[in-house]
């Protein structure tokens, strides 16, 4: 009972939200408007976004450890900042002709068909864990080269990202 | 009883060290479940810093193995590396993620050791997927995943996966797919073994970098406790 109000009330301000959006906002109404959506979206991620929400994503942290021989792996944070959901389906590269997706399970890599990426969620691809595998990697990958990827997406289509070849043992600086 | 457990500690550090990884590289509004799971764990595990060496009290003994070396001669595990300080893993060539990431930092750790400790450290890969990694395929990959002086082990699976229990890893068979694609499973940690007493002491997870590998290296080869 108590905890479907702030619910209630959240959608109400998503919806509220957007209709100030439209009317190209800017008055000090309009600043209620961000918080609430982001609740509503963070709380229940695809239950509570508006009809008709559209995935906003960005694409940042990408690398390639310098790979031994010709299967290399990627590493990226996808940001969904809109009210929609969206999926990673495939990958493809210009390095390779074999790109799929991977989950660890058990030290164990299991391919997969797809990544969600929920509205006002991450999918985050990191050491250790889910990744993008490259094989038969065309000529090898050095470190400072750039890679072109690019993302294929159920909804946001295609984005292309430049990814830096890093040294084989490269962390991001935020993991230590 | 003891050695039980004593791997399922060792099983919640390494638990404990995924999490932290699949979080702290993470941005800061990453979904709060995996952070809430490795506060959780890490409160339990006493809030170890990751990548850190566990001791292992009492340490495992060291597993009684013969396999096949890189130049394709019998290696007799106990035997070769009696008295040595040496390091153990089990992992495999197929492996973009974590099994090249061990061995570089591995590989680099190496280099900051003087050239007698160099010739005393004994660094083995033992492979997690045999029918793949022969003789030749661990001689091509370890030296530029790793570092030339590693040594590259590989035979019977259940023979290696047997050894690996022993110790406290967790390792499964490698499975065909209907695409004809295999997926091989590795160990999460590095197991070293005293030159003192030849037993295991000191467990490493896949969190620990080359600079925290290169300050416990010296220790390590002296038997000594990081």
């Amino acid at each position: 009972m108590i905890r479907r109000a702030p619910l209630a009330l959240a959608s109400v301000l998503a919806a509220a939200g957007l209709t100030l959006t439209a009317c190209s906002g800017g008055s000090s109404t309009a600043d209620a408007k961000a918080p609430a959506a982001s609740t509503s979206a963070s709380a229940t991620p695809s239950a509570h976004t508006p009809a008709g929400g559209k995935p906003h994503l960005t694409v940042s942290g990408a690398y390639v450890p310098q790979p031994v021989g010709d299967l290399a792996a990627a590493f990226l944070v996808v940001k969904n900042t809109g009210g929609g959901d969206d999926t990673l389906t495939s990958v493809t590269s210009p390095v390779s002709g074999e790109v799929s997706i991977h989950k660890t399970v058990n030290d164990r890599m299991v391919e997969v068909k797809s990544f969600d990426v929920p509205a006002g969620g991450t999918l985050d691809l990191a050491r250790g864990g889910d990744h993008i595998m490259m094989m038969g990697v065309k000529k090898p990958l050095e470190q400072g080269q750039r890679i072109a990827l690019e993302l294929h997406f159920r909804k946001s289509g295609a984005i292309k990202v430049t990814v830096p070849v890093k040294a084989a043992n490269y962390q991001p600086a935020a993991a230590q | 009883m003891h050695k039980k457990q004593l791997t399922a500690a060792a099983a919640l550090v390494a638990a404990a060290a995924l999490t932290l990884t699949a979080c702290g590289s993470g941005s800061s509004d990453t979904s709060a479940k995996p952070k809430a799971k490795s506060s959780s764990v890490a409160d339990v595990s006493g809030a170890q810093k990751p990548g850190a060496a566990t001791v292992l009290d009492p340490p495992f003994t060291k597993p009684d193995l013969v396999l096949t070396d890189t130049h394709g001669k019998k290696f007799d595990l106990r035997a070769e590396t009696k008295n040595k300080p040496t390091l153990l893993y089990f992992g495999y060539t197929h492996c973009p993620d974590i099994c090249p990431l061990t061995m570089s930092n591995l590989g680099i750790a190496r280099k900051a050791l003087t050239k007698a400790e160099q010739a005393k450290l004994q660094v083995v890969f033992i492979t997690t997927d045999p029918e793949r990694d022969t003789p030749a395929q661990l001689g091509k990959w370890l030296p530029a995943a790793g570092d030339p002086s590693f040594i590259g082990l590989t035979g019977d699976f259940k023979k290696i996966q047997a050894a690996a229990r022993s110790i406290g890893i967790g390792i499964s068979p490698p499975v065909k797919k209907k695409d004809g694609t295999i997926e091989s499973s590795h160990g999460a940690q590095v197991v070293a073994f005293s030159p003192k007493t030849n037993g295991g002491y000191l467990l490493f997870g896949s969190t620990t970098t080359a600079e925290q590998y290169a300050k416990a290296l010296p220790k390590i080869i002296k038997g000594e406790k990081p």
